[in-house]
């Protein structure tokens, strides 16, 4: 076991720090708000824990921990000016933030190293540390995945005029998602720099955005266990599958569309869907009486529902 | 007949539970509603009869917050509430349902119960349950707290829009169109259900097109047409109103109240 794990030490941090990422874009997502803006907060986090630890010498974890609540703080700023915009084009202001700090990376001279980046970005991080911090995550997020917040999460995002009139602050909740989103994102820039020992441009690209979607996309929005399933696959599928090489964008590309059109709510979504029909299968008949009972009339039904928008 | 666009306080011989005070909603050219002014009465059931397009609903927006006013203004206790936020509205104690079904599709009829209760109840955290459950029983939901809203016919999917909004002890409460869908045997229980609210001293304000139950189930009746108020009064006399006449009931027949 200890084997395995230190010959894959690589690919399980990847994983990790995959995983966290994709935890930052799904914060926003379960509420409604579709941001692309953790590549950004990934490339804070990344860049500046190496700019601290190779140019200014300050130690691994304070650099990470300073570059993680930098990308939070620059999070919450960006959600207070655009929280106003929505869907769409609250999409695309998120978008142009992270296309904004790669160029600032690409164009930061000696600080960023420019299209080269930095390197030698040797710190003493685990990936037992990274794990550690992973599951810390893990455990705050389930407490989101659960009771009145959870209720509350799902209403913001499937109906938020109706959140509101349901008493839910709507506008609170999508806020502070800005900042919570930041310091994953950041956290997971910070700890993938120290994995890889060097970061640049082309690891904070728009490449990464469409991998975390595709993630999310693939464990399904609804829970972090999707999060980890989506990391777990798209990190270890090219491992596995060695010949997939250089057709691997056309076979992930055909793998989210059929999880798209398959399996709308994820992997995640078919078990919860599973487990929720096998919960009232018992409850059925039941119901079926009750409605007998209410005297539904399916003439009645179309005759009364027509003509009106319902 | 009050159809003015007056917003300066009117004189009601009794304290209204809500009012609206010369409020109009424009949507660009559309006049959804264009100076209405009531007063709700205390302990009654009103009802808001009219056309399709007429802006009762858009009204019912105003008078929740959820649409934005171009004029006029809403008030609630005597508190000018026209600058509230949409979600502190529910803690005024005005509740509502709506005219399409907004329910929860992944979550149980308990969770979509629930949902603004403890909201509403966060201190009283113990008081919640116990709420839930007797809304449930008043719906008639029981043995369903489990399902999910597509596991539910139209009906009874309406019925949990309506132990949504009673759950809460609302002071006020708003129906749009409760029982469209219905069977005459449960439209007979949701009017059942509002009588007995009203005897426990519920104010309630339905919009509804079925003229017989109106008629029969409200103590006050406003007629809207083109966003303005046409008559009001008590049903009898409402319904009887020839401007009402011409424009709703006109193209509907004889009602069979
Ligand atoms: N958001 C909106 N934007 C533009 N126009 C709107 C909007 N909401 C309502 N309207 C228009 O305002 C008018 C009043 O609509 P409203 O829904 O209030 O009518 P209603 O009396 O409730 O009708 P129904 O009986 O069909 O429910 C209609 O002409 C409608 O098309
Ligand atoms: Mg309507």
């Amino acid at each position: 076991m200890m084997g395995w794990i230190d010959q894959n030490e690589f690919l399980i941090g990847s994983t990790l720090t995959v995983f966290l990422l994709a935890i930052s874009i799904q914060i926003p997502l379960r509420l409604g708000v579709i941001s692309f803006a953790s590549i950004g907060y990934y490339a804070i986090g990344g860049y500046g824990t190496a700019i601290l630890m190779t140019q200014y010498d300050v130690s691994t974890w304070t650099s990470v921990v300073v570059a993680s609540v930098a990308a939070a703080a620059v999070a919450m700023l960006l959600g207070l000016i655009i929280s106003r915009l929505n869907g769409l084009y609250l999409a695309m202001a998120t978008v142009s933030f992270s296309l904004l700090l790669s160029a600032v990376a690409v164009n930061g001279g000696s600080v960023t190293g420019g299209a080269v980046g930095l390197f030698g970005i040797i710190g003493d991080i685990t990936i037992w540390h990274t794990a550690g911090i992973a599951v810390v995550i893990i455990i705050l997020v389930s407490f989101t995945e659960r009771g009145k917040l959870s209720r509350r999460i799902d209403a913001t995002r499937e109906d938020s005029q109706l959140a509101s009139a349901m008493g839910i602050n709507v506008t609170a909740y999508r806020r502070l998602s800005f900042p919570v989103s930041g310091l994953i994102g950041g956290l997971a820039g910070g700890l993938a720099v120290n994995l890889k020992t060097a970061i640049n441009p082309e690891s904070v690209n728009f490449t990464l955005v469409v991998l975390a979607l595709t993630i999310i996309i693939i464990g399904g929005q609804a829970s972090w266990i999707g999060a980890l399933a989506g990391s777990l696959f798209f990190v270890w599928l090219p491992e596995i599958l060695v010949f997939v090489g250089e057709w691997e964008e056309v076979v992930y590309g055909t793998l989210v569309v059929f999880a798209a059109v398959l399996v709308p709510g994820g992997v995640v979504g078919v078990f919860n869907d599973w487990r929720h029909r096998r919960s009232v299968a018992r409850e059925r008949p039941k119901v079926a009486l009750l409605e007998a009972a209410a005297g539904e009339s399916d003439a009645e039904l179309t005759q009364s529902r027509s003509g009106k928008d319902g | 007949m009050e159809t003015s666009e007056a917003t300066e306080a009117p004189t009601y011989d009794y304290e209204p539970v809500a009012e609206a005070r010369g409020v109009a909603v424009h949507y660009g050219g559309i006049k959804a509603v264009d100076g209405v002014s009531l007063g709700l009465r205390p302990g009654n059931i009103s009802g808001i009869l009219g056309p399709n397009g007429s802006g009762k609903t858009t009204l019912l927006g105003a008078l929740t917050r959820m649409v934005q006013l171009t004029r006029g203004s809403v008030w609630c206790q005597g508190q000018n509430y026209s600058h509230v936020k949409s979600d502190r509205v529910i803690t005024l104690g005005i509740s509502r349902t709506f005219q399409s079904v907004r329910l929860l599709p992944e979550r149980t009829v308990w969770d979509n119960i629930i949902l603004s209760t403890d909201v509403v109840f966060k201190r009283e955290g113990d008081k919640v349950e116990g709420l839930v459950k007797e809304a449930i029983a008043r719906t008639g939901l029981e043995g369903l707290e489990k399902a999910r809203p597509d596991e539910l016919s139209y009906g009874m999917q309406r019925r949990v829009e309506i132990a949504r909004a009673i759950a809460v002890q609302p002071r006020l409460l708003f129906l749009d169109e409760p029982t469209a869908g219905m069977s005459r045997k449960e439209r007979s229980d949701i009017s059942a259900l509002m009588r007995n609210l009203r005897s426990e001293g519920l104010t309630q304000l339905i919009v509804e097109h079925d003229v017989g139950m109106m008629v029969e189930t409200c103590d006050y009746l406003y007629a809207m047409n083109f966003g303005s108020l046409i008559a009001e009064g008590t049903p009898q006399d409402v319904v009887r109103n020839a401007a009402v006449q011409e424009a709703y009931l006109g193209k509907h027949g004889r009602h069979d109240a």
